[in-house]
């Protein structure tokens, strides 16, 4: 049924916020992460195992996906409401007893909790440092039910602009708010959003950017997938407050889940006259509409993008007119990344001084970030922006693996930068990570110990970068190449006296020289390590030492008899049986038989092995 | 970037000039006698920026003179720069890689000190990517060729990498290209791995193009420029004289 005014929208809200709640729920993940590791098929067995106890149409007791509950590495995850109850590695085979035991009775089943000494997902060290706004319904509501994001404060903002707040105020909150753009850049969203305003064109349009290329990341996915309609009433307003009539989300191909969820949620919200033509009655209109990318990291991109959505190569333009003038079709254009537009409707309904009440000055509000590497616990994390990367590394990801330091945290995604720990007390904002050689973009955040070797994460990098450029123009396809075959030769213990400085001087003006923000961008990787990191270059090119432990040939493992417990890991995972001595005895290389491949290294838990300069080089 | 009628003042190296704001960079310094290098700019095709050899330096950064709009008062652009020197060293490097023997190039790689690296000598097959020749390919009206595959495996080619079906012969993209990296030959006419007939001038037997060329050009022709002047001259001096 369709929604006739804004005062018909708050009825309904009203009465399915008050609707029949259920007794319990069972939550299962549907993040990215837990479907892959079977969530599905958890649900199903739960769905059947509750209709084996007759509970199929209960309203009280119900089982049902939602978006991703953040703990992904142990997943499938699935949350108890109203316990808090957190459980991982969830299999179909434990559905009967969780239904019988915690659906019906609020038992814990403690063989399945995630943490068993804190079974309440909120208490634990990975929730407790957390503030959840953008993923506030992750693990709450349905992700494609419209009812449930009504039900739990949806479609407030927009109700509330459109009986009665002119596209100025809309604009203004937005502005006031101090919102920077998540996608990468932190540009502040009110500027774009005022210009476009007072831009002319025939016809202007929002965009939402769920390109995420980024290798590894899901933190756009699991919005998408988690909230989508958050993102829709972001955009309504963008539309209503610019005056544009048309918008785009703009979604990798790879997700086809993503698309799926946009198009029903898009489909739903028209139906209920909360977008399309005339929305609630107000004669403002938004035709909305997915488009799946070709999935180039490039194509995320804006102009690349647009091009993409135009119809045309999806490859960067040379511009030098913003895209809230001529984006397009050559009109006025607000784009903005999928995150940023979901952090729109609560600043809108709940105003600017509330927004900045979150966050750092400059830097309001939150960040979702994903969390992964050499880390005890990873995930999806929502932080508040300006907390200490300690904060996220140490108190949610619990610090480096047993026996292991932790040398590097590199944020940014793959044209991001690599921090040295000493920089775990930095605050994790848009300004301090930039002015430290690395960038907030997306959210990546990766945690990276003393085996991880920083010429070698260069060389990493580089090498997708180098593969993901589009070739348009010479410093970026041919400078990208240099680079990384230098890079190459250190790793392999060819250096060059005088490579160090010549990388430097490649990568700076390949930052100045390149066409668009790929190529800018691409040498972060390479100036962040050079910056902090820079002996490690200089032990590669001139004593052909990798202390890391990471490029072969280039080190020798010594074990630590005083720390060696004589466990035998090292001594099963040598390939060359150069590992000897037996019992409960520390272990020795032998150093003639050792081919130099650091397993050794990985696999020991107390840090006994360690990578020495091999006899004879330097 | 449409200009419009008002004017914005500002200097590029140090001379005061006004322009129509929009005005694009590399024209007004032209304009002023100051040479700035370009290698993937041609006057009579669209700009695309990719080559950055005319890279100048306004704010503290760099941008592509040939595309620059000069859109505000008070501009200041560096041409010659240390910083723009040095991009330009850097380009050209990069840019010589892939075309060692050119004579332009090496021209300008000893005025900026610019030296091939031997680590990208794999990838010196003459042609430079600044995609002058499928430019001229459009602008001439047809789409035979394209700058196919990304990053350094990128490379112009017809599609799935064979002899372009669309290709009328006309040589235009030879003779746009910088760098003279497009293999062809004349009379025969062959490029791109095809071979064309050429039509003749009726009367003198000069070349007039491939079938193709002609075909695309919509105006039919069977005589040459000069023969046709003269044809047209002698039907003039045929006609009966005008009655008064
Ligand atoms: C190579 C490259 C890739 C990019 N990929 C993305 C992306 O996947 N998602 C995104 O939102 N922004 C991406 N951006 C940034 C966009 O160009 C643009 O700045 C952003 O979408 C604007 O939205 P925001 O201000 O809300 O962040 C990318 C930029 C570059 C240079
Ligand atoms: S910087 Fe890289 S990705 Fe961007 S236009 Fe140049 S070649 Fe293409
Ligand atoms: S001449 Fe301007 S970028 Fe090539």
């Amino acid at each position: 049924m369709r929604l006739s005014d804004p005062i018909e929208l708050e009825a309904l809200r009203a009465v399915l916020a008050q609707g029949p709640a259920p007794v319990r729920r069972l939550w299962v993940c549907g993040g990215p992460g837990c479907l892959a590791a079977g969530a599905g098929r958890v649900q199903e067995a739960l769905q059947a195992a509750a209709g084996e106890m007759g509970l199929a149409a209960s309203v009280e007791y119900r089982t049902d996906l939602t978006g991703c509950l953040g703990l992904c590495e142990r997943g499938p995850l699935v949350g108890v409401e109203p316990e808090g109850f957190l459980y991982g590695r969830v299999g179909p085979g434990d559905a009967m007893e969780l239904v019988a035991e915690t659906l019906l009775a609020g038992r814990l089943v403690g063989r399945l909790a995630a943490d068993p000494d804190l079974p309440a997902g909120s208490d634990q060290p990975f929730y407790r440092p957390q503030t959840r706004l953008v993923m506030r319904r992750f693990g709450r509501v349905r992700p494609d039910s419209l009812e449930d994001y009504l039900a739990s404060g949806g479609y407030a903002a927009l109700g509330l602009a459109l009986a009665g707040l002119s596209p100025g105020e809309v604009s203004r909150r937005v502005e006031e708010s101090g919102l920077r753009g998540r996608g990468g850049g932190g540009f502040p969203a009110g500027r774009k959003w005022a210009s476009c305003r007072e831009a002319k064109g025939p016809a202007k349009y929002v965009v939402a950017n769920g390109d995420e290329g980024d290798p590894g990341a899901f933190m756009n996915r699991s919005l998408m997938e988690g909230d989508p309609f958050s993102i829709i009433e972001g955009l309504t307003l963008g539309a209503y407050a610019i005056g544009a009539g048309k918008g785009f989300i703009y979604v990798r191909h790879e997700y086809p889940l993503s698309v799926e969820r946009l198009g029903l949620a898009i489909g739903e919200a028209v139906s209920r006259g909360l977008l399309g033509p005339d929305i609630l009655g107000s004669g403002f209109s938004l035709d909305l509409e997915t488009v799946e990318g070709g999935g180039a990291f490039v194509c995320g991109e804006s102009t690349s993008l647009m091009a993409s959505i135009e119809g045309r190569e999806g490859q960067p333009r040379v511009k030098y007119v913003r895209s809230t003038e001529k984006g397009l079709w050559d009109c006025p254009t607000l784009l903005q990344n999928v995150e940023t537009w979901a952090n729109v409707p609560p600043i809108v309904e709940r105003g600017p001084d509330w927004f900045r009440s979150l966050g750092s000055d400059r830097n309001p509000g939150t960040k979702v970030f994903s969390l992964v590497g050499q880390v005890r616990r990873s995930g999806l994390v929502e932080m508040p922006l300006g907390s200490p990367i300690r904060a996220i590394v140490k108190d949610v990801g619990g610090g480096a693996r047993p026996g292991r330091r932790l040398k590097a945290v590199q944020t940014g995604g793959p044209s991001g930068g690599c921090l040295p720990d000493g920089a775990l007390d930095l605050p994790l904002d848009f300004d301090s990570l930039t002015a430290a050689g690395a960038i907030m973009g997306s959210g990546g955040l990766i945690v990276m110990d003393d085996l991880s070797c920083m010429v070698d994460v260069a060389r990493y990098f580089t090498g997708f970068l180098m593969g993901e450029s589009c070739g348009k123009c010479a410093p970026c396809r041919e400078g990208l190449v240099l680079i990384h075959r230098i890079l190459d030769g250190l790793c392999r213990g060819h250096g060059r006296r005088g490579d160090a400085a010549e990388l430097s001087r490649l990568a700076d003006m390949l930052s100045r020289t390149a066409l668009c923000g790929l190529g800018q961008s691409a040498a972060n990787p390479l100036l962040s390590t050079l910056r902090h990191f820079g002996e490690e270059y200089r032990e590669h090119e001139e004593e052909g030492f990798c202390r890391s432990g990471r490029c072969q040939g280039l080190f020798q493992p010594l074990i630590d008899p005083e720390a060696c417990t004589g466990c035998g890991a090292s001594q099963k995972v040598c390939p060359a049986g150069a590992v000897r001595g037996a019992g409960k005895k520390p272990r020795e290389v032998d150093a003639a038989g050792c081919v130099s491949c650091g397993a050794c290294l990985q696999a020991c838990r107390f840090g006994a092995a360690k990578a020495v300069p091999r006899p004879g080089r330097g | 970037m449409g200009k419009d009628t008002k004017k914005v003042s500002g200097t590029i190296d140090g001379r005061e000039t006004s322009v129509p704001r929009g005005s694009i960079l590399l024209r007004a310094a032209l304009d002023l006698g100051i040479g700035v290098p370009t290698l993937c700019h041609h006057p009579g095709l669209p700009p695309d920026g990719n080559c950055r050899l005319c890279s100048a330096e306004t704010g503290g950064r760099l941008v592509a003179s040939c595309l620059y709009p000069l859109r505000d008062d008070g501009f200041v652009v560096q041409t010659r720069s240390p910083l723009v020197v040095e991009a330009r060293r850097f380009v050209l490097g990069l840019l010589l890689s892939r075309a060692p023997a050119d004579g332009y190039l090496l021209g300008l790689a000893g005025e900026y000190g610019a030296k091939a690296d031997p680590r990208l000598a794999d990838g010196a097959d003459g042609c430079v990517r600044c995609g002058r020749c499928l430019r001229a390919c459009r602008a001439a009206g047809s789409e035979a060729i394209a700058l196919v595959g990304r990053g350094w495996g990128r490379k112009v080619a017809g599609p799935f990498y064979e002899p372009p079906i669309d290709c009328v012969g006309c040589l235009a993209c030879a003779q746009a290209c910088p760098t003279g990296a497009i293999a062809f030959s004349e009379e025969p006419r062959s490029i791109w791995g095809r071979d064309f007939g050429l039509a003749r001038c009726g009367s003198c037997g000069a070349i007039l193009g491939t079938p193709g060329e002609l075909a695309r050009s919509g105006v039919e022709v069977t005589l040459c420029p000069s023969c046709r002047r003269r044809e047209y001259s002698r039907a003039v001096a045929s006609l009966p004289p005008a009655q008064s």
